[in-house]
């Protein structure tokens, strides 16, 4: 099976994907409203999300969810970073494990609320 | 009067409750006539000691009509009768026990007899008083097994035995061992706080206001939580019900109490849900959010009896319920509350659907399934109705998506909707309810009170 994961994009992600090359890759859902990027993770990969996070899990399209929202930001930073969609993004996550830890451990009790109005 | 249209029900029980006393001299000199004063302390989960509940929601409740006809604090053989056959010792269908419970200790120090009058103090002021007339012991534990019912017992819906999984079950299993039975009386009501305060449509007041809109009939949605465009559809198209032509009115009733973690909070539901009317999705004239106070058990059936008999006392003529109505877990069928509205559930005492059965309701089910885009149709269509493959949204995806701080597209959720999450998000610190919110909510609760 091959594994990946969904980046979400609003408005704000699309201004930062801007000339990035990936816009070709963006895919659509509800009527083109909604815009993803999907990451590719290797088998590798996978197993090593799983065994760091335990709320981490695998869908039956072989999206890996549940992980932690400091995670997911990371991710789309990642993508931008990179330029890629390929497994070098999510490395590049898990080179930041402490950091997301460390932020994920708090998520329970504060998140950042998105920068509008 | 043509023979199809259909008129308002008239409250559950015939006549609306109402014991609340606005005149302070009067509640004064009642106040003085209490033989003793009790602080109304949380129900504190019997484990983990957090707030699962607080009886002054019950107690605005009742005293407000929005249970009517119950009165009070049941009395034993009440309690039984409900728990046998869902009903009041005055005939009347009626779901839960409700009681107001005190542990042996605040027993022994009140030191109240049958006959006595103990006022309700709450945030410290004199809030209600309660008339005792009787004083009995219960089994918290065997309460809360009898309350929910069990696969023996019950095995047309019950699928799987309570336990302390289900929030439902925690609240009786929490419940003090000894209760104080008699009427209610609120000698002092509180002010709700905003935004609640804007949102308190009392039957009495529900009523008198479908009046004034010339809302003949009235659907209510209920909710407990931030709407997404799949209940804006789901409320449209339920409207369209009612008698010769679509109701004119549709209520939501958003249920304000205890929160689970994870749930939005409360300040962001009611207002959210304004939002739709506010901007034009259901014009304001046809929509009207509301709020009960009610700390939810989860009886999917039985809790779906209970919002019917709360919105029946509001003056609705229809009701909307989904899939796994005030559900969680897998305890019951999913169609559990469907199976009672339209065949009845014989072992909770009803043979046939509680409007089919003496003394039970007039409020019309309206038994929905659900809405989700689909990209042939290119809107928003019914299950039972489009014949694609749609493109279903999980709440969990949502909050996901919303966690994230992405903002969901409009056609899940309305950017105004989603700028209300945002704006009690950057009060909370969080989207959601978490630990830190369900405790101070508690603590502070919906409301404040004058001195007396
Ligand atoms: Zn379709």
């Amino acid at each position: 099976m091959a594994y990946f994961m969904v980046v979400l994009l609003d408005d704000n992600r699309m201004g930062k994907l801007r000339g990035t090359g990936l816009e070709e890759h963006i895919k659509y859902m509800f009527g083109g409203e909604l815009r993803l990027l999907e990451v590719e993770v290797t088998e590798e990969l996978k197993d090593k999300i799983l065994a760091e996070f335990e709320t981490a899990r695998v869908d039956s399209r072989g999206a890996i969810t549940d992980v932690p929202v400091a995670f997911m930001r990371e991710l789309f930073n990642q993508v931008v970073e990179k330029k890629s969609l390929g497994p070098e993004v999510v490395e590049g996550v898990l080179a930041k494990i402490n950091e997301i830890k460390e932020m994920a451990a708090k998520e329970s009790e504060y998140l950042p609320p998105p920068d509008i109005e | 009067m043509s023979g199809l249209l259909i008129e308002r029900p008239l409250p559950h029980g015939g006549r609306l409750v109402e014991r609340v006393i606005e005149d302070k001299r009067v509640a004064r000199k009642i106040w003085k006539s209490c033989n003793a004063v009790y602080e109304i302390k949380p129900t504190l989960h019997y484990e983990t000691g957090v707030p699962v509940r607080n009886v002054y929601r019950e107690i605005m409740s009742i005293c407000y009509g929005f249970f009517s006809p119950v009165e009070g604090s049941m009395k034993q053989a009440e309690v039984e009768r409900v728990l046998k056959e869902r009903r009041l010792l005055n005939e009347w269908i009626f779901p839960y026990p409700l009681v107001f419970d005190i542990s042996k200790d605040d027993l022994n120090k009140l030191g109240v007899e049958v006959g006595d009058r103990l006022g309700l103090t709450l945030k410290g002021k004199p809030f209600a008083i309660l008339d005792i007339e009787e004083i009995y012991e219960i089994d918290p534990e065997e309460l809360a097994y009898k309350t929910f019912g069990d696969p023996e017992t019950n095995p047309e819906v019950v699928q799987q035995k309570f336990d302390k999984k289900h929030p439902g079950w925690v609240i009786y299993r929490s419940h003090q061992p000894y209760v104080l039975a008699g009427k209610y009386t609120i000698i002092n009501p509180p002010k709700f706080k905003p935004p609640f305060d804007r949102f308190w449509f009392p039957p009495r007041k529900s009523r008198e206001e479908f009046e004034k809109r010339g809302w003949r009939t009235v659907i209510n949605h209920q909710t407990r939580n931030v709407p997404h465009v799949g209940h804006e559809f789901l409320m449209k198209c339920a409207a369209f019900t009612g008698d010769v032509e679509p109701c004119p009115g549709i209520l939501v009733n958003a249920v304000i109490g205890v929160k689970r973690r994870g749930d939005y909070p409360d300040e962001a539901i009611v207002e959210a849900h304004e939002a739709v009317n506010k901007y034009g999705y259901i014009k304001p004239e046809r929509h009207l959010v509301s709020i009960v106070l009610w700390d939810m058990r989860y009886g999917n059936p039985l809790e779906s009896l209970l919002h019917g008999i709360i919105r029946q006392n509001m003056g609705c003529t229809h009701h909307m319920f989904g899939r796994d109505h005030a559900a969680v877990g897998e305890y019951y069928d999913k169609f559990a509350t469907q199976i009672l509205w339209t065949k009845g559930i014989p072992s909770f005492g009803f043979p046939a659907p509680p409007t089919d059965v003496p003394y039970g309701l007039k409020i019309r089910p309206q038994n929905m399934r659900e809405f989700s885009y689909c990209p042939t149709c290119k809107e928003m269509a019914y299950s039972e109705t489009c014949g694609h493959k749609r493109e279903k949204l999980s709440g969990s995806f949502l909050r996901g998506m919303v966690a994230e701080g992405v903002q969901p597209p409009s056609i899940i959720m309305r950017p105004e909707v989603y700028r209300v999450v945002v704006k009690w998000w950057k009060q909370f610190g969080y989207p959601f309810c978490n630990e830190k919110y369900v405790i101070n909510k508690e603590k502070e609760l919906e409301v404040d009170l004058e001195d007396l």
